[in-house]
């Protein structure tokens, strides 16, 4: 066990980071799966779309990726909103979701991901911002900025959403949703508008966590897959329905990560093993998540 | 004893198409026709679990990749001295299917287990970490070459039938008879009436006494043999296997989507579903890249779940519950001008992808054709006609004005599905 101890605090700040940034991912997975029910696979399709969007207005504008981002989510709001219609109209309201939704949401995954092989290639793309090169010394922890800024903005985001969640008319009926959607159709409200605002809200999250994405790393089209398993393994971790939960998911999934890839008796090509069977043993031993409801 | 006059049709059927295909000798054909087949078993495996019991398995490729690796890792240990006197030699193929099965069919029942007490989409979850999990063991282990691969030297010929990839493609044709019959088998006895319980209500299933304990556990093991199966000859075929080629997503999307497309409900949905599917993905490989292979699948399932509730299979039944489910002519609308896009940057793309345009053009058309003969609404068919036609305008300067166009009606649809709140319906009663 002669690991040095600073590699070890480098690790865990870094599994923090990193964390944070899965968080942001996880986010609207975290409202359409948790909160909402709908199976959302094609999330990390939206994340990619984000990314090139990102990478275009930053590469034709020279704009700040996630500035540009957080300019197009309301385009993005409108997307998931138009998604949720047709998800809607075909599925939920025949309560025949479960299984053709899945497939329905499978198969835009594919469908993004080759329209974009099919516009950009499968080059790797990257954005150029200021944050990208440089990182700050805090005594042994090593910041790179290219990691820390995604962080904040992740925080912000999320901080943002529970805010909205907890403390607002309109959020609180996304929670009333979550928990009763008869006691609200009781109380003369509809469940269908309401679930497609915060459907519509989920994807524009990934608007900005695909800025992020470009900002941490050079994105090509079917990096998305590598994020499937990742965000609902962080979604269920945390429990479905709690953005806490999965904020603290995503930093379990991110420290884990981060350590088995810097232990020298294990190496990176170990962390999705370790990350994954975490997420089997607490499937199988606790089913509703570390914080579930 | 049905069942054993449909395993004999089905013998001579596989040994029509077997003569059909040495009378054309072509070995590309039997490259190609090699996948399909494989799919066929894939496809039929996941469908017993899946379609059958309601249980959604999105990790296939594991299922798969093991029995794949179970024979690199024999192709590598054997021959074994054990002593002088014992030596074991390599084994024959047939032999190596059936310890496939039974690895695959072991984990099968393993995560059966495991995964007991999910339901939905948790299970769904638990089987995709399940097969990355093994597909970083795989990765981690030299033995079986790693990250890096392992070479499975495929001889030239083998003695009564000729080229070995023709024994291969019989093996294949084996299996898929076997895979049909098995699910034709469970379709029809006791066992599938007790996993169509499980499916419809599990909780109703439970309290009438149905065990659905034992029969989850069952549906697991056979479904993951039977892909076990399908994995075992994988290794000769493609001659050099690196993790990521055995647990490629094509292999869980495709055993998805062959069945949803098809139908899941009966042995044949899976049948049509892998043949479509997997004729037109050896069309795309050959005659453009295997990239734009998932293309047609994720378009097709997208088109086929909306159009098409009950899979093909319902539609050419007439289905009641094709029938119910008036979807709403806008999210048609909707649909088709989605399908305009990606369509239209393919056509740029290659002229060699004509064929492949024509026939999913035609798969879409016959789509709307029944559904709207089901639903009485029999112009939807105008609608794929008139996207088939806009995908198909000439040159780059309208590229932009195309897909704009195409969004247009995308949107106009989107507001006509404004939701009206009569129609809503929640899950619970």
């Amino acid at each position: 066990m002669d690991v040095p101890f600073d590699l070890l605090v480098n690790a865990l700040v870094a599994g923090l980071l990193l964390g944070a940034f899965y968080a942001a991912v996880t986010i609207g997975v975290s409202i359409s799966f948790g909160m909402l029910d709908i199976v959302n696979i094609a999330h990390p399709g939206f994340i990619i779309l984000g990314s090139y969007i990102a990478y275009i207005v930053n590469s034709r504008l020279g704009i700040d990726p996630i500035l540009a981002s957080i300019v197009m989510a309301p385009a993005f709001y409108a997307l998931g909103a138009l998604v949720y219609q047709v998800y809607y109209a075909s599925f939920e309201r025949y309560g025949q979701e479960a299984l053709r939704g899945l497939a329905f949401f499978f198969g835009l995954l594919f469908v993004t991901e080759v329209t974009l092989i099919l516009v950009f290639g499968v080059d790797y793309r990257y954005v150029e911002a200021a944050y990208i090169g440089p990182s700050v010394q805090i005594g042994i922890i090593d910041l790179p900025l290219r990691m820390l800024v995604p962080c904040l903005v992740a925080l912000t985001l999320i901080g943002a959403l529970q805010l909205f969640l907890s403390r607002s008319f309109l959020g609180r009926a996304i929670m009333a949703v979550a928990q009763d959607q008869l006691a609200l159709q009781l109380m003369a409200a509809s469940p269908t508008r309401i679930k497609r605002v915060a459907f519509a809200l989920s994807i524009a999250t990934t608007a900005i966590a695909g800025a992020l994405l470009i900002v941490i790393q050079p994105v090509e089209p079917s990096i998305g897959r590598e994020y499937i398993g990742r965000v609902f393994a962080i979604c269920v971790l945390g429990g479905l329905g709690s953005l806490p939960g999965a904020l603290i998911g995503a930093f379990l999934l991110g420290i884990v990560e981060s350590f088995t890839a810097s232990l020298p008796w294990l190496g990176p090509s170990w962390a999705p093993a370790v990350a994954f069977g975490f997420l089997l043993i607490t499937l199988a031993v606790r089913p509703a998540g570390l914080f579930g409801r | 004893m049905r069942t054993l006059t449909f395993f004999l049709i089905c013998t001579a059927i596989g040994i029509g198409v077997f003569a059909a295909a040495r009378l054309v000798d072509n070995d590309y054909l039997f490259f190609a026709g090699y996948v399909v087949l494989q799919y066929i078993v894939l496809a039929t495996a996941w469908n017993i679990l899946g379609g059958y019991t309601g249980y959604v398995n999105f990790g296939s490729a594991a299922f798969f990749a093991l029995g794949a690796y179970a024979t690199v890792f024999l192709h590598k240990a054997l021959p074994l001295e054990i002593s002088s006197l014992i030596v074991i030699d390599p084994l024959p193929i047939p032999v190596l299917i059936v310890i496939g099965a039974v690895i695959s069919g072991f984990v099968g029942l393993g995560m059966g287990y495991l995964t007991l007490r999910l339901r939905g989409a948790f299970f769904a979850i638990a089987t995709l970490a399940l097969a990355v999990v093994l597909q970083t063991f795989i990765t981690n282990w030299s033995f079986v070459g790693g990250a890096r691969g392992a070479y499975v030297i495929r001889p030239n010929e083998i003695e009564p039938i000729g080229p070995y990839v023709q024994y291969l493609f019989l093996l294949m044709l084996a299996l898929a008879v076997t895979a049909l019959t098995v699910a034709r088998f469970i379709e029809r006895s006791r066992l599938g009436l007790g996993f169509a319980a499980i499916r419809d209500d599990e909780l109703a299933a439970e309290a009438s006494g149905v065990p659905t304990l034992k029969l989850k556990l069952i549906a697991t093991t056979i479904s993951g043999a039977l892909m076990g199966m399908a994995g075992a000859p994988f290794p000769y075929y493609i001659g050099y296997l690196q993790p990521s080629s055995a647990f490629a997503l094509d292999y869980a999307v495709n055993s998805i989507a062959m069945p949803m497309i098809g139908g899941t409900t009966s042995w044949v949905g899976p049948l049509i579903g892998a043949v479509l599917l997997g004729t037109l993905q050896q069309i795309a490989t050959v005659t453009i890249s295997s990239s734009v292979n998932l293309l047609i699948v994720g378009l097709l399932i997208v088109d086929c779940v909306i159009i098409a509730p009950t899979g093909i299979l319902g539609l050419i039944e007439g289905r009641r519950t094709a029938r119910d489910v008036v979807a709403d002519p806008a999210v048609f609308a909707l649909l088709f001008g989605i399908n305009v896009i990606p369509i239209y940057f393919l056509h740029q793309e290659a002229l060699t992808a004509r064929p492949l345009e024509i026939i999913f053009w035609a798969v879409l058309i016959f789509l709307a054709l029944a559904r709207g003969r089901l639903i009485g609404q029999l112009w939807l068919i105008t609608l794929p006609i008139v996207s088939a036609a806009l995908s198909v305008v000439p040159g780059p300067p309208l590229q932009g004005l195309i897909s704009i166009l195409a969004l247009v009606i995308c949107l106009a649809c989107g507001l006509l599905l404004r939701p009206r709140e009569a129609a809503t319906r929640s899950g619970t009663p």
